[in-house]
């Protein structure tokens, strides 16, 4: 028998091939029903069994190199295709992409969860207040009468609209009220901050109507002047990542503190950038002092057992000196192309 | 306050230099705000403009030729007062010019060569006045220093006073606290006491018994006076100020004023009446002030008036109609205590902000109402001569003596350090406290009379710290304790700050953009969301900030505006912060806004965005904060900030927590680039925080069992809420229905006007066995039957 040439024949017949339908109708000549193979090993019943033995081995491992011949050749021509549709679909890798910028968190949301952290982990718990106060919490209950001089230091807004007391509700000043709604609400030890959102009606380059303080509050048994300094020292070194700060307390005047200082940090320009830390120029970075006893007595706080420091410091001051941002009023002026270079993205929030 | 550093030396014993006080004051809470010291000014020299000729470039320019007396120099000029002659303030080549804090540098200005400046009064930071260049009225030579020639040899100090030290409004009181300090020694007062008051005032006073704000008042009538122009010594003084010399009597009250911190007035005595009343105003009763302004009064202000008409406003202005001029012959000095809340209400209403005012409101020193007529009458005498009346007062003066029973150790408690009350009681004497019966442990202290700042023992401790240095406080870093940080971890503030956090992540990582914007918004947002109740600001700086926001979509849309016309197209921006119902109801909330105009790029299609876009970022915020979207109700939002039909709020009970949608075309119609915006409003405070901030596992086992999954269709009435069939759906069988998914909505005149057609794949598991037919055709049956009887739906096949 002439297995040989069918074997040659059907591989020509294979590699002829040049699409999946053509193979198909090969493999159905070979090993279809009716196909060479089948008629081939129809063949073997006029031979002899030694013979069937032997001629049917070699049948089956014609059957089977077709097999082969014809699985190589489908993926062969499977692969050809596919490729030979692929270089339709080359695109224009090089089409660049629009222009977009990164979102990212405004500068005073970093400083914010600084604070909150930084102070966090000394203990303080963060406490609020609303931004619309009446005069009693802003003014009267913080040791500042009607008529005080130290009102007409603070530029006050007045709503349209008067409180129990018939006096016009203010837009809180500064965050100190927070310190009179914390006192009333729970008993001493008393260890918060309190940032938020104050106003003043006063613009320019350095004075924006809306501006973000933090206030700072502890009351405890012996909470002196020396854990004051010591904490807003410790705030400071952490906040500006400064390791050397050189500090200055002075004397100052607040009616709701007594002594009352405010805190300097130093400073040079060294390459028309501020260093801080270091250097003769001082820049000032907040108020402070050991709430006075009036403030206390106000809330109903024992001073014969009772004492303590608070402070407020600008938020948008220490974030400006850190990141040596210049202009406040562009903080809240909304502009995209601001935010994407001054704000923080995902990784670093 | 100003002052130079020779007027201090009259009242200070010192040989420290002007940098050493200045650091001195700063450590005494009088903190230096700039000292101006002119001693670099010596390289500025007189020089004479000898001759010039227009600038061949520019018509305001001209080119003159000026002599510095070594050389000659071509110098380009701007100012208007250029003549031949003038003797002027010369600065060379590579000077630093303060008042404009640059460097000059010889160069070309339109083509011709410059060599220097001639400076004018702003540019040596002597006064604001930029009118022309300085012209010297005195034939310096050429190369006289410009420290000679402007008598700049005086460093002059600017320091801030707080509203407690009243005491310090004036130079002596300033040297009294330098001298506490131990910077020199305080010395006494140089002047005479004049003995010789021979006649009676024929002018009299009265104090009214309906006003209790002037509590004394003292006069001396001054016969045939010369008033005259100041001498220089007084004029100097007053020029260093910043004041305007006028006339001898009137800069003697003014320098009385800057030097004791003492205010009187000086009445032209035969401009007045011979009675002189301290009495309430007349409601609507008019002043002509020394401003030169008409002043009109309310019955709460009190005046000094004769029997017919009002002459000064108390503790705060003269009149104009009874001032001093150069040609009065007899004045009526005087001298009083105002009560300081009156002066402070009455400038205040008013809007006068004097000397006289700023002093009398921070409390003044009754002790030193005598030495100020004294002092007074001295100068009145010397410079415009003429004889002096015996004294005429009305009232009381009652000086009130205060008394502080102060424990020493009391000062440790507060500041945290010891000091002995031997060094205590030094510092206190140093301040002219009197130490009467003291011991070891406490003192008794009187109070010097012009300190009315100090009450208490609190005041007492300020005061000996404040000498003794803050510098000396000791630090110590009081650091946390378990209950406190426990504390932290629970407090629902500090929680809530997390989630802002979490909330803040999340958009900037989707491509929004953090904002803050003001918390007013425009008097025009007011007017456009009608039946807004926004609180009105009183005194507004514009009326772009003339209401408390309450929404942030006017103000966002605002950003996004000026934003596009950066070139911004796709806008995506976001405000975590409060909005304003009443005034006692604040609200923080999320407000977002999308405003995507452009969709003209060929290459990168934007989708189409929709409110159901917004309504799946609105489920992924919801999700983020351990809430499902479908758990709350939903209604179409009724805010006239949104279009009516695309928009939608969500509650839980009756709390508002997110509304979102299309922004409302009549918005729209102010912000016409931004067609196609949409906002989102998350009102988080209202989801209780616990649920928003949970860490741990909500503990749902995965079914190993097979699901199946089936898809129906019913038709509904058209106003079906569909998060109520969800609902409804998901609880025919808690147990096996763990998932059904809304993935179609048809609306056509073939199901009739009012219905629509919807289609959910509801998800069937058991977590105890593979379920079988039977079970499915049930659970199918159920759902068939059970949706279309309750909604009264058809099914639809």
């Amino acid at each position: 028998m002439d297995i040989k040439k069918v074997l040659n024949e059907a591989t020509k017949q294979i590699e002829r091939c040049s699409s999946q339908q053509e193979l198909q109708n090969v493999k159905v000549a070979y090993l279809g029903k009716k196909g060479k193979i089948t008629e081939l090993l129809k063949s073997l019943k006029d031979l002899s069994l030694e013979e069937k033995k032997s001629t049917g081995a070699k049948l089956n491992s014609l059957r089977t190199d077709i097999d082969d011949l014809l699985k190589n050749k489908f993926n062969g021509l499977k692969v050809k295709e596919i490729n030979s549709k692929l270089t339709n679909e080359f695109l224009d890798i090089s089409f660049p992409p629009p222009n977009s910028i990164p979102s990212k968190v405004h500068p005073i949301s970093k400083t914010f969860d600084e604070v909150i952290s930084i102070f966090g982990s000394m203990g303080y718990s963060v406490a609020e207040g609303p931004d619309i106060e009446t005069d009693y919490f802003n003014f009267s209950a913080l040791n500042i009468p009607e008529n005080h001089p130290a009102r007409e230091m603070q530029d006050t807004f007045y709503i349209d609209y008067t409180d129990k007391d018939n006096k016009p509700y203010v837009l809180r000043t500064h965050t100190s009220p927070v310190q009179i709604r914390t006192l009333l609400n729970e008993k001493p030890p008393v260890k918060i901050i309190a940032p938020g959102r104050t106003y003043r009606c006063d613009s320019d380059s350095t004075h924006s109507p809306m501006f973000h303080q933090v206030e700072g509050l502890f009351i405890n048994e012996n909470t002196n002047m020396g854990d004051l300094k010591g904490t807003l020292i410790e705030f400071c070194k952490q906040f500006f990542n400064v390791q050397n700060l050189k500090v200055r307390f002075r004397p100052s005047y607040f009616p709701f503190t007594e002594p009352s200082a405010e805190m300097d940090i130093a400073y040079e320009i060294v390459n028309n950038k501020i260093h801080l830390g270091t250097g003769d120029l001082w820049l000032e970075i907040l108020g402070c002092g050991m709430v006075n006893p009036t403030v206390l007595e106000n809330c109903n706080v024992d001073t014969k057992i009772y004492q303590g420091f608070a402070f407020g410091m600008g938020l948008d001051r220490i974030t400006m000196l850190k990141y040596g941002l210049t202009d406040i009023r562009s903080f809240f002026s909304g502009n995209l192309n601001w935010i994407a270079n001054n704000g923080f993205s995902i990784g670093d929030y | 306050m100003k002052f130079s550093y020779s007027w201090l030396c009259d009242h200070l014993e010192t040989d420290k230099n002007a940098t050493e006080i200045g650091d001195a004051l700063t450590n005494l809470g009088l903190e230096l705000e700039s000292l101006t010291d002119y001693s670099s000014y010596s390289k500025f020299v007189v020089a004479t403009i000898k001759d010039f000729h227009k600038h061949p470039n520019a018509d305001r320019l001209n080119i003159c030729t000026v002599d510095d007396g070594t050389k000659t120099y071509q110098v380009i000029c701007g100012a208007n007062n250029v003549k031949k002659g003038l003797k002027g303030i010369f600065a060379k080549d590579g000077m630093y010019i303060p008042g404009t804090q640059i460097y000059l540098k010889k160069g070309k200005i339109r083509g011709e060569i410059s060599e220097g400046m001639l400076l004018s009064e702003r540019e040596l930071n002597l006064s604001d006045d930029h009118d022309g260049i300085i012209e010297l009225s005195d034939n310096f030579e050429n190369g006289t220093s410009a420290i000679n020639a402007l008598k700049l040899n005086d460093p002059v100090f600017e320091i801030g006073i707080t509203p407690n030290r009243g005491d310090c409004l004036g130079v002596r009181g300033v040297a009294r606290d330098l001298s506490a300090k131990g910077i020199g020694k305080l010395k006494p007062l140089k002047y005479e006491k004049i003995t010789k008051l021979d006649f009676e005032s024929p002018i009299s006073w009265n104090i009214e018994n309906d006003n209790n704000s002037c509590e004394y008042v003292i006069s001396r009538y001054f016969k045939d006076v010369k008033n005259t122009v100041s001498p220089e010594w007084l004029q100097k003084k007053l020029i260093s100020l910043g004041l305007r010399p006028i006339n001898a009597l009137v800069d003697i009250t003014n320098f009385i004023t800057h030097d004791l911190g003492r205010p009187l007035h000086v009445f032209d005595a035969d401009k007045v009446g011979k009675k002189l009343h301290m009495r309430l105003a007349k409601p609507n009763e008019k002043i002509l002030a020394l401003d030169n302004k008409e002043y009109t009064l309310d019955s709460n202000s009190t005046v000094i008036a004769d029997n017919n008409n009002a002459l000064a406003i108390a503790g705060i202005i003269g009149g104009e109609s009874s001032g001093c001029t150069e040609d009065t012959k007899n004045v009526f000095l005087e001298v009083a205590i105002f009560e300081k809340d009156s002066v402070a209400k009455t400038g205040r209403t008013l809007g006068i902000n004097s000397d006289a005012r700023y002093r009398f409101e921070r409390g003044l020193d009754k002790n030193m109402v005598i030495e100020g007529l004294d002092y007074a009458s001295f100068l009145i005498n010397k410079i415009c001569g003429g004889s002096v009346s015996k004294n005429i007062d009305s009232g009381k003066l009652d000086t009130n003596e205060r008394k502080i029973k102060y424990k020493f150790d009391y000062f440790e408690k507060v500041i945290g350090i010891k000091l002995e009350p031997k060094k205590q009681i030094k510092i206190l004497k140093d301040l002219k406290f009197q130490i009467n019966q003291s011991n070891e442990k406490e003192c008794h202290l009187l109070v010097p009379s012009w300190r009315n700042d100090i009450e208490n023992n609190i005041d007492v401790v300020e005061e000996v710290i404040r000498i003794h240095g803050y510098e000396n406080i000791i630090e110590s870093i009081p650091s946390s304790s378990e209950v406190e940080i426990i504390k932290i971890n629970n407090s629902p503030i500090n929680k809530k700050f997390k989630v802002i956090k979490k909330l803040k992540r999340i958009l900037i990582s989707n491509g929004v953009s953090e904002i803050i914007t003001f918390s007013f918004h425009s008097k025009k947002a007011h007017e456009i969301l009608s039946g807004d109740k926004s609180l009105k600001i009183s005194n507004a700086i514009s009326d772009d900030q003339s209401f408390m926001r309450n929404s942030m979509i006017f103000n966002h849309l605002e950003t996004a505006e000026m934003n596009y016309k950066k070139g911004f197209k796709n806008i995506q921006i976001f405000e975590i912060g409060p909005i304003y119902n009443t005034s006692q109801s604040q609200e923080n909330i999320l407000s977002l806004l999308i405003s995507s105009q452009e969709k003209t790029n060929s290459i990168f299609k934007s989708e189409d965005f929709n409110f159901y876009s917004i309504s799946n970022i609105v489920s992924k915020f919801i999700s983020s904060l351990n809430f499902d979207v479908k758990q709350f109700n939903i209604s179409r939002s009724t805010s006239n900030k949104f279009h009516p039909g695309q928009s939608a709020e969500l509650k839980m009970g009756k709390k508002l927590i997110a509304r979102y949608g299309k922004v409302h075309p009549l918005v729209m119609e102010e912000f016409s680039k931004l067609k196609n915006s949409y906002a989102i409003e998350l009102f988080f405070e209202n989801l209780p925080i616990d649920s928003m901030s949970r860490i741990n596992s909500t503990n749902i086992l995965d079914s190993q069992f097979q699901f199946s999954e089936k898809d129906f269709s019913f038709v509904f009435e058209k106003d079906q809420n569909l998060f109520e069939v969800q609902r409804y759906v998901n609880g025919i069988d808690k147990n096996l229905i763990k998932n059904v998914e809304f993935f179609d909505l048809y609306e056509s005149k073939n199901l009739g006007e009012n219905s629509k057609s919807v289609t959910f794949r509801v998800t069937i598991q058991s977590k105890d066995k593979t379920l079988d037919e039977k079970d499915l055709e049930q659970i199918h049956k159920n759902i068939l039957e059970k949706v279309s009887y309750k909604f009264k739906a058809n099914i639809r096949t």
